[in-house]
Parts: structure tokens; C-alpha cells; sequence
């Protein structure tokens, strides 16, 4: 086993794998057994259980579809099992992962001579909570002591900085999967890669384009046999696959030949058998795909807005996955956003390259621990493992144990060059700036003395400092919050927030958990999603704490602080305490891809449908052409959203999910239609609230407060001339912050509040106590202590129900 | 993405967070991150407050990551360099309750008279 340090970065691919090691100063591919670069991410498992893994496996989805399965990774988190009807095995997305990567961890053995014990995994940049917790669960299983997971942009982009000279500006990563679709932009400056911001689809991949295809043969054989075949049907699934890969085949040929056919020859269609003889033409894949792409165009030029971006600003774009090499595509990009493709690297490879640079990045080396312990004083070291700076920190510790100690420590660098030296402080720490030299892996020794100058061991002896690019914290994909009992979500982390990230919050239960009792919950869901209402965001987790695990009945407005912690991939671990008892919860948040039956799909798919018509009926009624247009589109997507409920039927998992994701989207559409058709009294509303502001801030409030309206009304008046709905929302939450600030600044504020708190004691949850408390404010308001009258009317706040149509939309909080 | 308060705002200036001046160069945004990452990682004493206009305020590594992240965009970074320049003075915007009902703005609108009557309802 080599003594520099390797790392390993690992692509988990839906349709192939791939693995890289970077040695500090080179990236090698692995290559497996048969001397690919690519593993093919497909498992067959046949009567004997005897499992199959790569390419012998994918062959076999032709003669064994049954016993054969690819693309669980779209599935993973769903806790959806695959079957193995042969071998009588039913196994998890996460379990069929875990076999590539150990297929993976193999080849690097083979190779490189050691099993891998540590990685760096890439996941889709919109992946969510639990299926990045799916694919740490996977590494795992196959094997690895610890990994970290990257987003497959940020790695695209790191591979792509990392080869490309000169490489400053702003750059575009369009990564389609074969599952999924990502686009991502960074900025490179100063040796800084940056993430700006990220837009995809999770469920638009290079699958999409077979699909397509299959469906258009499906319709053509149907014409010329006189039947009717459906994807949808579940007696058409081994048949299918076969098709799809005759499809798969013939789409490679188009991307040189102007036609082909998809010859497939007593192919069994449920309960027929058929011959298969389509001719396809490249003209019929761009009809029939270019729906497709430019869905991908749109989350482009979606994200670029977002960003304030014009195409013309990205200096390069960077191609990722399989897909892109279809011509269709390219002539696409060039024609909409006109840019220039980054030439040079492998689409197929250049996530795992990336993954790999990172891991040296994050100082993980692959090798497992060395069994031969170095000797010495034991030093715990900080400093940046991978950095664009040439004169980086690093910062140590000794450890407290028995032994010689030194009272300096200093480090000189392979080539001879040395540092200051250190004195250490009472506590033995110590911080040291190092020169490295630029591009290449720096190896420093530590060189320890004693009071009187005599050498101290030190362990580790020596450390490695990789200039090159200097990676900005991966940033959160997706706001992360917690469901309150009003159906608002608490923020915990914001979109963009650098991970690793943790917060806590404390917050407090809504109704009565007893002791004992199992079927007393306490739920609190997580949830994911850029609005304020929880129930337009995804469900993403639940953290539960049933009656029979708690130490004592916990009453109403009990206090529970809550901590979610996100490490460097986006995995959550959530810890809740009950205050009044101490008694702690540790990972009790179950995350898991809600499940999506075709029932609830459908049932959901009917109420979009009935908004919809309302929508239409009152736009039509007002005249509102634009709003009409839009509600055309929406509905267009509801064909979709129909044949992914009709295949979901057929037992499709993934258009299920597919179906689910749609539908909360579509949800949102609407609420935002509806909002703008209300953009008259959305208008009048923030009329009305300028006025209030601005009398309740010139009564009570400061200077400063007055100017932060005066910015405030002019944002409202921009927005509203400009008939921005989310601008003009967002500045009447601002102006009306204000004015409730100055609002709380009345000296007579409490005697309201106490009054309109007291007039609604009738809801309270505890009457008994409510009445006393009305009782106590009574005493108080006729005493004139403003102090006791804010304390007993907060009090009665605490005993005011949540609204329970609120409730039920926030997933059915417990907490507020 | 709620507003945050201006006195939270000048508490946890980057710059501040990071100790250095306004001025700083990118490079040194880095650098100094690193620094006090590496020196919070190992508990290190001289690392754990940092130097406000409005007192000592505890320095954490999630409020570290944050000031870098805000400093490496251009446009946040400005806000930044305004506040970091404002006087010591603390502006009292946010001293509404965190507790009250989510209708408080009904209840200010009423005691003007100028929104709808206050309603005998929830915490709506």
C-alpha cells in the first residue's frame, strides 16, 4: 500500500457508476475487471441468490428481466422494495446500492491494492433528506467507515477547475443524469470556486428520452398489430424492458445515422406476441424529445433570472452525463442560451473526478488506519487539507497524556523550507501560518523540542497540504424548517446556508402527551420547500415522540427544544429535549420519501383539477388573458401528471414519486395564480398598510425606523407599478414588521392586547387557567403594572388553540 | 426569507465574526475563516468571542461559515461593509413579541382604526 494519501471519490450513477482516485497531484480512473471506466448500475440476483453486478448483470436485463434491476437510484429513500422473484428476495434501493459500491470499493483493491475505508459519494444537487440519508445508509452497507457526500454540480465544477487553466468566471454546469437533471452556477475567482446557486429536476433525467421513445414504438406497433399496448400496463414489463434497451440502442445510432430501426423479433407483449420493426429517424427523436430538453432549457434560464444573469455572462458551460452527447441537445443549448461548451472532459467521469479532488479537500483519505502507530507526543492537527492559499494556517493541540513535552513546535516542508516556530501556550496550542508551493501536494514534517531544546516525538509526524482550489462550503439545496401547528413553517436553515450547519430552536407542544400511552404523539415534521405555508412544502421527515417514552405526562405548551444539525453532504440528525424533564430524543427523525399510492395521487390530481376550473372560470370572468395562458400550461402538465398516475398503477414507484413531486409543485403554481388574480387587493391591502405604517411609525418610532420605511414604501410602489406579486408580498411583510414594532412601542399596547387576549378566553385550552389569568390581568390593568399585565397576556396567548384546518395542513404538528 | 433584525445584523457582521476591517481582500476572508475554523475545531480560548459594537458575542463555527459565504458574494458583502461602518447605536426594529399571535397586525390596523374590527378569533 502506497504511504501518500489517496482519495476517493465515488459517482453513484441511475444508469452507470464510476470511481476516481486523486494521489495529490493526479486523477486515475478505476477501472473494473473488464477494463471500463464505467460499472453499469444494475444488480441481478438469480435462483441460487448468486448476485450479479455491472455489465454481466445489465446483459442480463435482457434474457432475465425478471431477476434484474437498474435505476433503483430514482427510488431511493422511498423504502420501496424491489423484487428478486427467483432467489425470494425483496431488497431495499439502498441494499442494491450498497452492491455497486462494493463492486466499486473491489476494483480500487484491485488496483490499488487496499480496500477503501473512506469516500467521497456524489448525490444530485436536489436530492432530498432522505435520499442523501439512502445513500449514506448504502455506504455503509458495502462497507465504508465513513463518507461524505457531494453534490454532483460542485464536483462537475471542481474536476472542471481543477484542469482547466485560466479558468476565472462564471460558469454552467448542465448535468443530466439518468435519472435526473441538474444545473448549477459557479464562479471561479482568486482560486475560489463558488457555488451561486442551483435549479433541477429530480425527476427529468436521460430516462425521460427512452420513455419517450418507447411510447412512440409502443403507438406504432400498436397501429400496425391493430392492439393497444400501454406502458402503464403491468402485464407489459418484462416485454418493456427488452424494448428499452432496442430503444436505448437505436438512440446511440441516431446520434450518427439520420435513421435506424428498433428491430425486436417475437417480443412477448402481456399476453401477445409480437415482431417489433420501427423505423425511427433522428427528426422523430428531436420531435419527440425536445419537450424534454427544453424543460432542462427552462430550469436553465429559470436559475440564471433567479441569479440576475444573462446567458451571455456564463463564460463556459460544463456537460455532465450521458444525455448530453445527443446532438439534438447541443444544437439547443447553443440556439437558446448560446454559450460555449468546456471542452476536454469526459462527461461520463467527470463527477467521480471531482469527488475525488474533494475528498482530498475534506482530508479523507481512503486508506484504511495504518496498524503500525506512529510513536510520540499525540498532536491534534487543524488545516486545510485542499487550498488555493499560499499561506494557510494550521492550528494544534497537544493532547493531555503522560510523556515529554515539547515547549515549541515548527514544521519544515519537503523541499527544506521551515516555518517559524511556535511557542506553545500553558495550554499547549498553538498556531502556525506555512508557505506552500502552488499546484503540487506540500508534505510537512513536525518538528517538536523540549524546554531545553532536545527533539520531542510528535505523532502524527508529518501532514499534506494540496494547493490548488479552495472549495467554498457546499450550500443547503433546499430551505429546511419545521411544520408549526399553524400550518407556517420555522426556518432552520435557509437555501444557500454553508454546511455543516446546526441551530436550535425551542418551541412548544400544542396539546397534551400522556405518559404511558403510545398512541399519545408528539409529532414534529421537517420539512422542505421555499414557502412560509407548510403544507406547500415537501414532507420530508417526522421526528416522533410517543406517550410511552416519556418520563412523565407532558402537558400542553410544554417546552421542547429542538436542534437539526446538517453535516457537509445535507445528511440531518435532529436531537429534541423536553426542558421541563431533560429527558433527550436522539435521531428520531424518520426520514423517508413520503408514500405515494395512486389513490391519493389521483384524489390530489382531482382537487388540482377543481381549483384550476375556478381559477379559469373567475379569469375568463375578469378578462385576464395572461392569467388564462398560465393556467393553460398548468393544465398541460396535468397530462403528465395523468400518465404517471396511470403507470404508477402499473406498479411504477418512480413515476408515483414522479406524480407526488408534480403535484405539490403544481399546488404552488396555483397559489401563486391565485394570488395574482387577487393582485387588486393584494394592492389595496398594501395601500392600507402604508397608511398604518407610517401613522404607527411616525407616533412611536426612531429616525432610523422612519428611513427603513421610507425604502420600504418605495419598494412597495416599485413592485406594485412593476405588478410583482412576491416582491410586493415580501415588502408589505417588511412594512408591516415595522409598523407592529412601532406598535409594541405604545405604552398602551398591553391594555389592548390583554382586552382582545380576554375576549377570547372561551377558546382557551385551559378555561380554569385562562379565567384565573383573566383575573390576575384584571388586578393588574387596575394597579397599572404594565410589567404582570404582558406576562399574563402572553400567558393567555400560550392557551389558544391552533386552528385544526391549520393543523391538519401542517402534517399534523404538534408543536408551535 | 424573513427580514432579520438590524441589532442580529450588526451582531453578526462578517466582519466582525471574522475580525477583520471592511476592507479586507477575498484572500484574507479565506484565510482568516480557515483560521478561526481550525481554532474553534480544537477549542482554542483566544478563538471563542469576537468584538462588537454591541458587546462580546460568542464566535461558532456555523456563524464563521456563514460570514464566509456572505463575504464571497459581492452583493451581500456590500450590505456588510454599510452596517460594519454604521455607529454603535442599536435600532430597535424588531421588539414585536416573537410570541404574539400571528394577528397582531390586525390588532394594530384595529387600535387606528383603520383595519377590519378585531376578530374574536385563534392565533390566525
Amino acid at each position: 500500500m502506497t504511504d501518500r494519501s489517496l482519495f476517493l471519490g465515488i459517482d453513484l450513477g441511475t444508469t452507470n457508476s464510476a470511481a476516481a482516485v486523486f494521489d495529490g497531484t493526479q486523477v486515475h480512473l478505476v477501472r473494473t475487471a473488464q477494463g471500463t471506466t464505467l460499472t453499469p448500475s444494475v444488480i441481478r440476483i438469480d435462483a441460487r441468490g448468486k448476485m450479479m453486478v455491472g455489465a454481466k448483470a445489465r446483459r442480463m436485463l435482457d434474457g432475465d428481466p425478471d431477476n434484474t434491476r437498474g435505476e433503483f437510484k430514482r427510488l431511493m429513500g422511498t423504502g420501496k422494495e424491489l423484487e428478486f422473484p427467483a432467489a425470494k428476495l425483496r431488497l431495499k434501493p439502498e441494499a442494491l446500492s450498497a452492491e455497486v459500491l462494493k463492486s466499486l470499493r473491489a476494483d480500487v483493491e484491485e488496483q490499488f491494492g487496499f480496500a477503501p475505508a473512506r469516500a467521497v459519494i456524489s448525490v444530485p444537487a436536489l436530492f432530498e433528506l432522505p435520499q442523501a440519508s439512502a445513500t449514506s445508509e448504502a455506504a455503509r452497507l458495502a462497507g465504508f467507515e465513513r463518507v461524505e457526500l457531494i453534490q454532483e454540480p460542485i464536483a462537475s465544477a471542481l474536476s472542471a477547475g481543477w484542469t482547466t487553466e485560466n479558468a476565472a468566471g462564471t460558469w454552467m454546469v448542465y448535468d443530466f443524469g439518468g435519472g435526473t437533471f441538474d444545473a448549477s452556477l459557479l464562479e471561479t475567482r482568486d482560486g475560489l470556486l463558488r457555488v451561486i446557486g442551483h435549479d433541477g429536476d429530480n425527476f427529468l433525467g436521460g430516462r425521460d428520452f427512452d420513455q419517450t421513445l418507447v411510447d412512440h414504438v409502443l403507438r406504432e406497433v400498436s397501429k400496425a398489430q391493430g392492439g393497444s399496448f400501454l406502458r402503464a400496463d403491468p402485464a407489459l414489463t418484462a416485454g418493456l424492458r427488452k424494448l428499452k434497451l432496442a430503444v436505448e440502442d437505436a438512440k446511440i445510432e441516431l446520434t450518427r445515422a439520420t435513421s435506424t430501426s428498433v428491430v425486436v423479433p417475437n417480443l412477448t407483449l402481456g399476453s401477445e406476441v409480437v415482431d417489433v420493426d420501427v423505423t425511427l429517424t433522428s427528426d422523430d427523436v428531436n420531435r419527440l424529445c425536445l419537450p424534454l430538453v427544453d424543460r432542462s432549457v427552462a430550469v436553465c434560464l429559470r436559475l440564471l433570472a433567479t441569479h440576475g444573469l444573462e446567458p451571455a455572462q456564463v463564460s463556459r458551460m460544463v456537460l455532465v452525463g450521458g444525455p448530453t452527447v445527443m446532438p439534438l441537445l447541443r444544437s439547443r443549448l447553443k440556439e437558446v442560451l448560446g454559450v460555449s461548451f468546456s471542452d476536454g472532459l469526459d462527461p461520463m467521469t467527470i463527477v467521480a473526478q471531482g469527488a475525488a479532488l474533494y475528498a482530498a479537500s475534506a482530508n479523507l483519505d481512503a486508506r484504511p488506519a495504518a496498524k503500525q502507530e506512529e510513536r510520540g507526543r499525540r498532536v491534534w492537527l487543524q488545516y486545510p487539507a485542499m487550498t488555493s492559499d499560499l499561506s494557510p494556517h494550521v492550528v494544534g493541540r497537544l493532547v493531555e497524556e503522560e510523556g515529554a513535552k515539547p515547549a515549541s513546535i515548527s514544521f519544515v516542508r519537503d523541499d527544506g523550507w521551515k516555518s517559524a516556530e511556535a511557542q506553545l501556550t500553558p495550554e499547549g496550542t498553538f498556531v502556525l501560518a506555512v508557505d506552500v508551493v502552488p499546484k503540487k501536494p506540500n508534505v510537512f514534517r513536525l518538528v517538536g523540542k523540549g524546554a531545553d531544546g532536545t527533539a520531542v516525538a510528535l505523532k502524527p509526524s508529518q501532514f499534506t497540504i494540496v494547493q490548488g482550489l479552495t472549495l467554498s462550503d457546499p450550500p443547503l439545496s433546499r430551505t429546511i424548517g419545521v411544520a408549526l401547528a399553524n400550518d407556517i413553517v420555522r426556518i432552520y436553515f435557509e437555501r444557500g446556508a454553508p454546511l455543516p450547519t446546526k441551530r436550535t430552536f425551542r418551541h412548544e407542544t400544542v396539546e397534551t402527551i400522556i405518559k404511558g400511552q403510545a398512541d399519545s404523539l408528539l409529532r414534529i415534521p421537517i420539512v422542505q420547500g421555499e414557502f412560509e405555508t407548510a403544507h406547500l412544502c415537501r414532507l420530508v421527515g417526522s421526528l416522533v415522540i410517543r406517550g410511552d417514552q416519556v418520563k412523565q405526562t407532558l402537558p400542553a405548551n410544554t417546552a421542547v427544544e429542538l436542534t437539526l444539525e446538517l453535516d457537509r453532504g445535507g445528511r440531518l440528525s435532529a436531537r429534541a429535549m423536553v426542558m421541563s424533564t431533560g429527558q433527550v430524543f436522539e435521531e428520531v427523525a424518520q426520514l423517508l420519501v413520503p408514500d405515494a399510492t395512486p389513490e391519493s395521487l389521483e384524489s390530489g390530481l382531482q382537487i388540482i383539477r377543481n381549483r384550476l376550473a375556478g381559477l379559469r372560470t373567475a379569469a375568463f370572468r375578469h378578462g385576464l388573458t395572461r392569467q388564462i395562458e398560465k393556467l393553460g400550461s398548468v393544465e398541460q402538465g396535468l397530462g403528465e401528471i395523468e400518465q404517471d398516475i396511470a403507470a404508477a398503477r402499473g406498479g411504477d414507484s418512480d413515476a408515483a414519486q414522479k406524480a407526488k413531486r408534480a403535484l405539490v409543485d403544481i399546488d404552488a403554481a396555483l397559489e401563486q395564480l391565485e394570488a395574482e388574480s387577487k393582485f387588486p387587493e393584494l394592492e389595496e391591502t398594501a395601500m392600507n398598510a402604508v397608511a398604518t405604517a407610517s401613522s404607527l411609525v411616525t407616533q412611536f418610532g426612531n429616525p432610523q425606523e422612519q428611513r427603513l420605511l421610507d425604502e420600504a414604501i418605495a419598494g412597495v410602489e416599485k413592485a406594485r407599478k412593476a405588478r410583482q406579486v412576491l416582491e410586493l408580498q415580501r415588502r408589505l411583510r417588511q412594512v408591516r414588521q415595522l409598523a407592529t414594532a412601532a406598535y409594541y412601542k405604545d405604552p398602551e399596547v398591553w391594555r389592548y392586547e390583554f382586552d382582545r387576549a380576554a375576549s377570547e378566553v372561551h377558546q382557551s385550552r385551559d378555561l380554569p387557567k385562562a379565567e384565573k389569568l383573566v383575573t390576575e390581568g384584571r388586578a393588574a390593568l387596575d394597579r397599572d403594572d404594565m410589567a404582570a399585565l404582558q406576562r399574563v397576556t402572553r400567558s393567555l396567548w400560550k392557551l389558544m388553540p391552533p386552528d385544526a384546518q391549520d393543523r391538519q395542513l401542517g402534517f399534523d404538528s404538534g408543536v408551535s | 426569507m424573513k427580514p432579520q433584525p438590524l441589532a442580529i445584523k450588526i451582531a453578526e457582521n462578517p466582519f466582525y465574526v471574522l475580525g477583520l476591517p471592511s476592507t479586507c481582500t477575498r484572500q484574507e476572508v479565506e484565510r482568516e475563516g480557515q483560521k478561526w475554523l481550525s481554532m474553534l475545531a480544537l477549542s482554542l480560548k483566544e478563538a471563542a468571542f469576537y468584538v462588537t459594537p454591541l458587546g462580546e458575542q460568542q464566535r461558532t463555527p456555523e456563524l464563521v461559515r456563514q460570514a464566509m459565504a456572505d463575504l464571497r458574494d459581492p452583493q451581500k458583502r456590500l450590505v456588510h461593509e454599510l452596517l460594519a461602518t454604521l455607529p454603535a447605536q442599536v435600532i430597535e426594529v424588531e421588539n414585536t413579541p416573537l410570541d404574539a399571535p400571528r394577528d397582531r397586525w390586525a390588532s394594530a390596523l384595529s387600535v387606528l382604526g383603520l383595519g377590519p374590527p378585531r376578530k374574536p378569533a385563534g392565533p390566525r
